[in-house]
């Protein structure tokens, strides 16, 4: 679900002129990327488990209709219903008559990116049927009646100010202390009860395991087994993406997705849920469906994003993104920001109205370094700036200038006589070695200086060393 | 066509040679750990800042009720338990206690037995079986868990159980904990806010 209320470059200033907003990003983003550093210099050889991360989603990418079937047999062999849905409406709509079958007042919800993709908060309110976010950032998104700004921490825009007196306007008992210790004992409060009362509890899924047809989530909370263990349903939408063939591959990543996300060696909750309750059980579902979703999935194989599904939503790429760290998420418009956001956007939500986010990018490749599955970031936001460039999307005073500079390039001569014009009128812009003031080019000098060009073209030098 | 076989058909392509999946788990990357000194390997890892657990020692199941008494007195809590309905559990002897076999919800402690320890990662392996719940484990303010020494494996491969899967099955690292605001950490978001680990050394 997007929100492309305004243009991007509407939204990238009003986040850059929100003092607050940089400071809340800065705090969480500048912790997990110190974190991360340490986790991975204390691993043995995290550039091969990088390899091997990627060679184990390649390899389930290239069989993924395979690994699906087997997965489903295992899934239903175990008591759960599997349910396919190839748009967003669709799964929506599974997940909406599964809780009405159930006759479902409320939903307790353990944070999932899938289900914000698919827009399922909204499609359970027009359901009329109560939602509980869980997670404490979503707890805290869903009071404020926000969209999640990072993918691992949607509150991350939140100041510990701004919670706090979110907490002391909506809270039954709130806090009165004013510590994020007591903030987070306000919600464990709030929400206990909640969770305990759901009718049916929905969750993502981080991986999907084929031979064995479990789902595995992993938190740092425990929301997600508070979230699915009392309910009498539980609902698990997950991105055909999802899939790794076993378990010794699941252990895989989740030692590097753990490490790429926190820094630490395993998220505190990792659980893996094979069907519902058994005979005998005390706790548990009475039933379990698992909705695969593809919304542009098999697309995205077929068209020369493969290597995007590899993606283990992290984060990493977020945190250490330039961009990211000085707009925050929700200028992203999109249900996921930073750099695998400006890649997946214009899947889901149209390169026509999102083609802007492949050009918030310096293309300084940190994204790729930190990738625990080696995802080509800027070469996929190049491809879709290619794109862009191909269908005309791109705005027509662009197409005009560079289509006079082509065709001065094209005319060496005319193009030489023009740069050494530009040349000696800039070597008149600057007094010291810097120009403080371009003429057209405002915005670039109002808040940077750009060094004065050498006193004459290279043609020029050239020619000249030549003649000697 | 069913939005099954649109999928599907989408996704056509030689099914996966088993042969090839396996070649990608030869000799994994992962956390060095002693194998000669799994106890404090595992102790070592169950300290660290992320996990935070405290733990304690007894050489049988019969000292688990003082073990579990020591601790509870410790903290200032009252000797009342949610107890599993495990015959391991069931048969020491709890005079003194209150117990209860169905957590509350604002249950302040319960007992569990790991099936395994991970020396890796500092994780408690557990299964759910109608003699293991779940919940009272997500529940509790103070999670106490009972861990035969000679349980404890070096790395997560060890965890999982081989062929039929249980209806749940979870790796436990630590006490609920949220870096939701700000980033900052904070114990006991939503589950248990003390983890203490019982290791029973007994051969
Ligand atoms: S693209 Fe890579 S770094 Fe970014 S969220 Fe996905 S797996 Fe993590």
């Amino acid at each position: 679900m997007s929100g492309f209320t305004a243009s991007f470059k509407d939204r990238a200033d009003a986040a850059l002129a929100d003092p607050i907003l940089k400071v809340a990003v800065e705090r969480t983003a500048g912790t997990a990327q110190a974190k991360r550093a340490v986790a991975v210099e204390a691993f043995p050889d995290f550039e091969a488990a990088r390899d091997r991360a990627a060679a184990i989603k390649d390899h389930v990418i290239a069989h993924l209709g395979a690994y699906l079937e087997e997965f489903e047999a295992n899934a239903i062999a175990a008591g759960a219903r599997v349910h396919w849905a190839s748009t967003t409406d669709e799964a929506c709509r599974i997940v909406i008559d599964i809780c009405k079958a159930a006759g479902a007042k409320s939903v307790a919800r353990s944070k999932s990116m899938l289900g914000e993709e698919i827009g399922l908060p909204h499609a359970l309110a027009e359901a009329g049927i109560g939602r509980v976010e869980t997670d404490l950032a979503e707890h805290i998104i869903q009071l404020a009646d926000e969209r999640p700004s990072h993918i691992i921490w949607p509150a991350m825009h939140k100041t510990r100010e701004q919670v706090s007196a979110l907490f002391k306007a909506k809270h039954r008992s709130p806090h009165q202390e004013e510590t994020i210790a007591a903030m987070a004992e306000s919600a464990r409060r709030e929400l206990r009860t909640q969770m305990l009362g759901a009718d049916v509890g929905i969750s993502g899924a981080n991986f999907l395991i084929a031979d064995t047809g479990a789902i595995c989530t992993v938190t740092n909370e425990g929301n997600a087994e508070l979230s699915l263990v009392p309910p009498r349903v539980h609902i698990v939408t997950a991105g055909i993406e999802k899939i790794v063939p076993s378990m010794p591959h699941a252990i895989h990543m989740l030692r590097m997705l753990a490490r790429s996300a926190t820094g630490a060696a395993l998220t505190q909750y990792t659980t893996f849920y094979t069907g519902p309750k058994r005979v005998g059980d005390r706790d548990g579902p009475e039933a379990m469906h698992i909705v695969l979703v593809d919304n542009g999935r098999t697309k995205m194989r077929e068209e020369g994003l493969a290597e995007m599904l590899r993606c283990i939503r992290c984060g990493a790429c977020m945190n250490h993104c330039v961009v990211f760290r000085q707009i925050g998420g929700h200028a992203y418009g999109g249900t996921y920001p930073g750099p695998m956001g400006a890649v997946l956007t214009p899947v889901f939500d149209g390169l026509k109205e999102s083609r802007e986010l492949a050009s918030a990018c310096t293309l300084n490749g940190k994204c790729q370094e930190v990738c625990p599955v080696r995802i080509p970031l800027p070469t996929l936001l190049k491809g879709w700036r290619e794109k862009s460039w191909r269908e005309g999307l791109e705005p027509r005073s662009m197409r005009w200038g560079l289509g006079v500079w082509a065709w001065v390039a094209r005319r060496p001569a005319l193009y030489r006589f023009g740069t050494g014009v530009a040349v000696r009128a800039m070597q008149m812009l600057g007094k010291t070695g810097w120009i403080n003031r371009l003429p057209l080019a405002g915005g670039w000098t109002q808040y940077r200086d750009m060094p004065k060009p050498a006193p004459q073209t290279f043609m020029n030098q050239y020619k000249k060393e030549r003649r000697r | 066509m069913s939005a099954r076989d649109a999928i599907l058909s989408r996704l056509k392509g030689a099914a996966p040679d088993k042969a090839e999946a396996d070649a990608l788990l030869v000799a994994p990357e992962r956390p060095m750990v002693d194998e000669d000194a799994l106890e404090a390997e595992f102790l070592a890892r169950l300290a660290l800042p992320s996990v935070s657990a405290s733990h304690d020692a007894i050489d049988t199941i019969a000292d688990l009720p003082a073990a579990v008494a020591r601790y509870l007195d410790a903290q200032g809590e009252a000797r009342s338990l949610c107890l599993p309905p495990d015959p391991r559990l069931m048969a020491c002897d709890w005079r003194g206690f209150t117990l209860h076999d169905v957590a509350a919800p604002d249950e302040a402690a319960a007992l569990a037995i790991a099936r395994r320890g991970i020396a890796e990662s500092g994780s408690l392996v557990f299964e759910t079986s109608p003699q293991a719940p779940m919940l009272p484990n997500f529940l509790t303010l103070h999670h106490i868990v009972l861990l035969a020494v000679r349980d404890i494996a070096a790395h997560l491969e060890a965890a999982p159980l081989v062929g039929a899967q249980p209806r749940a099955h979870y790796w436990i690292t630590g006490v609920s904990g949220t870096t939701d605001i700000e980033g900052s950490y904070v114990r006991g978001a939503h589950g248990p806010r003390f983890l203490h680990v019982i290791l029973l050394r007994e051969q």
